[in-house]
């Protein structure tokens, strides 16, 4: 029992890190209309801007954190007029182009991570930013929370309860939404699509920067490779919970988090990860379009 | 033939074949990545069938070509008519789950790959063999009235349901298909390299094929007959330091060639054109 409270613990943090992923990958699609499939890897970019300029400050958690942030959002706003050039006009989107795109500029990212950051070795964050350093936040028995998950674990919820706070009750957030529904009727009753759209951009770099400072708290490692494993899971989960569907979007990445936790919990060895994607893969084969329905 | 010419000449006729088996499905809007589990499956079983049960080439050839296409069939009974990004994923999802069954099964070779599959003669005039059976069987699907249903789906699907296109059938049968090619792909791979190794069978093979699909142009079965000679071969005649960041070099060409020429390189303009041209003389 306490093994089982442990993980859904660890699942509830792993899965509050897919949420934000999957939300800024929903956001750009219903607001900008693109498949970014590489968003994560951009995530994963921004984990590694962040380890070099720890690095070079020796290691201020205040700097590599901005720096984590702030590169997320600048490389979302420079790729911004790329997908802009290949969309068609608004209504009639050449979605797969998008996703092409997407991966071209996710090849670049990995395979530059692989050659020329630390010689493509996986990299470590300090352990005064995963929080390694001061122990257990608390235990009893076999449950063992590290100061780093609940700081993980935290920053997901609060920035997950912010996220759908501006989308459902600011007027901003509304705007995104009214893009989404109905492009041509949101231009008519005077939003601007061009200036939302590239907020959204903005908003989801600011959500994959501080994912970025997220998984690097919890798993305190980053390697090349990791961006096309999250790249590959957001995807899963946006398509199982429904493309664009943000509510939908937050439960099943709840519930994947959950299980990849439960299944690690109880099922070592490199076989726990095909889980996952063999229950991923189940979903998706049975409905295709999303269990909660696709918004677009 | 010197060593270097055939591993170019092989290799090539390897990618030609991967990069049809993505242009078949692509022709309704299907970017089915499957096609790369597909390879490896029928690759890891020629290669165990050769060494353990010492099966002859052509009959394992055969097999991993049904193989491979009873996977995509069972498959495509899914998604024969799903979104494009659900197909996507699920492609990537079978390549995670292959290559997670190979590396976890030690009579595969495990994560060190599997050596010792037997050198056969004439397995580069069987690849081209192939090549050239599978290039004429596709030239006559484009020019059938079911070619020119699935540029209808292409453009679209909606449409083309209400003129009687069976868009569930038609995807099945091109998954089916290229599923078929990537299974004997994935045989003739392993008889040509002796050796698998589960890493080959990634982000980065599709990557490669992606682009020879997308440079060479997806709308007519030449631009991939076109690019894969001319981007595998490219980065063998680069220095080695250059060559290295291959991959890197593809990402650009591939977001370069959808931006400047959505396309592809050989559009059907373009094919129309040339045959147009060697007709007249």
């Amino acid at each position: 029992m306490e093994i089982f409270i442990a993980q859904i613990i660890n699942g509830i943090s792993l899965g509050s890190i897919y949420v934000l992923l999957v939300t800024g990958f929903n956001l750009l699609l219903l607001v900008a209309m693109i498949i970014h499939f590489s968003f994560p890897i951009v995530v994963v970019l921004s984990m590694y801007v962040s380890w070099i300029v720890l690095g070079l400050t020796g290691n201020n958690i205040f700097l590599g954190v901005i720096a984590g942030i702030v590169s997320a959002i600048l490389i979302n706003i420079i790729t911004a007029p790329m997908f802009q050039h290949i969309m068609k006009k608004r209504g009639d989107v050449d979605i797969n182009s998008t996703m092409v795109l997407s991966m071209g500029i996710g090849m670049i990212i990995t395979d530059f991570l692989s050659h020329s950051v630390n010689s493509g070795f996986p990299i470590a964050f300090p352990d005064n930013l995963t929080g390694r350093n001061l122990g257990a936040f608390f235990q009893i028995g076999m449950i063992s929370i590290s100061r780093g998950d609940m700081i993980s674990l935290s920053m997901g919820i609060v920035f997950v309860l912010g996220l759908f706070w501006i989308l459902y009750k600011t007027r901003a957030g509304r705007a995104f939404r009214a893009i989404a529904e109905d492009p041509a009727g949101a231009k008519l009753v005077g939003i601007p699509i061009l200036k939302t759209g590239l907020q959204s951009y903005a908003m989801t770099g600011v959500l994959g920067g501080v994912s970025a400072v997220s998984i690097a708290i919890l798993l305190g490692s980053a390697s090349p490779g990791l961006g096309d494993q999250l790249g590959h899971k957001v995807l899963a989960v946006s398509i199982i919970a429904g493309l664009g569907n943000l509510k939908g979007g937050l439960i099943i990445g709840i519930l994947l988090g959950i299980l990849e936790a439960l299944v690690q919990g109880y099922w070592s060895g490199t076989w726990s990860n095909s889980i996952a994607f063999v229950v991923m893969l189940l979903a998706i084969l049975i409905k295709p379009k999303g269990i909660f329905g696709i918004k677009l | 033939m010197s060593l270097p010419l055939y591993y170019f000449l092989a290799i090539t006729a390897v990618y030609i074949l991967m990069t049809w088996a993505l242009y078949l499905p692509y022709r309704v809007a299907h970017l089915h990545f499957i096609v790369v589990a597909n390879m490896a499956i029928s690759g890891y079983f020629g290669g165990y069938a050769a060494i353990n049960w010492n099966w002859p080439f052509l009959l394992i050839l055969a097999v991993g070509l049904i193989l491979g296409a009873v996977v995509a069939f069972i498959v495509s009974i899914a998604i024969g008519d799903a979104p494009t990004f659900a197909v996507v994923i699920v492609g990537f999802t079978f390549i995670y789950i292959t290559k997670t069954v190979i590396e976890n099964w030690e009579a595969l070779g495990s994560t060190m790959g599997m050596f010792g599959i037997p050198m056969v003669n004439h397995v580069l005039l069987v690849a081209y063999l192939f090549v050239l059976v599978t290039g004429f069987f596709i030239y006559r699907f484009d020019n059938s009235r079911l070619g020119r249903a699935a540029s209808a789906i292409f453009v679209n699907r909606e449409l083309a349901t209400s003129f009687g296109v069976n868009t569930k059938h038609l995807g099945m049968f091109l998954q089916t298909w290229a599923g078929a090619i990537g299974g004997a792909t994935g045989v003739l791979y392993a008889f040509i390299m002796n050796s698998l190794f589960p890493d080959f069978f990634t982000f980065h093979i599709i990557g490669i094929t992606m682009t020879m699909l997308f440079l060479g142009g997806y709308t007519t079965m030449w631009g991939p007959l076109l690019a894969a000679p001319v981007l595998w071969g490219l980065p063998l005649l680069l220095p080695q330091e250059v060559a290295s960041w291959k991959m890197i070099i593809y990402g650009v060409l591939l977001i370069v060639i959808l931006l400047v020429r959505p396309e592809g390189a050989i559009t059907r303009q373009v094919a129309a054109r040339v045959r147009s041209i060697v007709l007249r003389r």
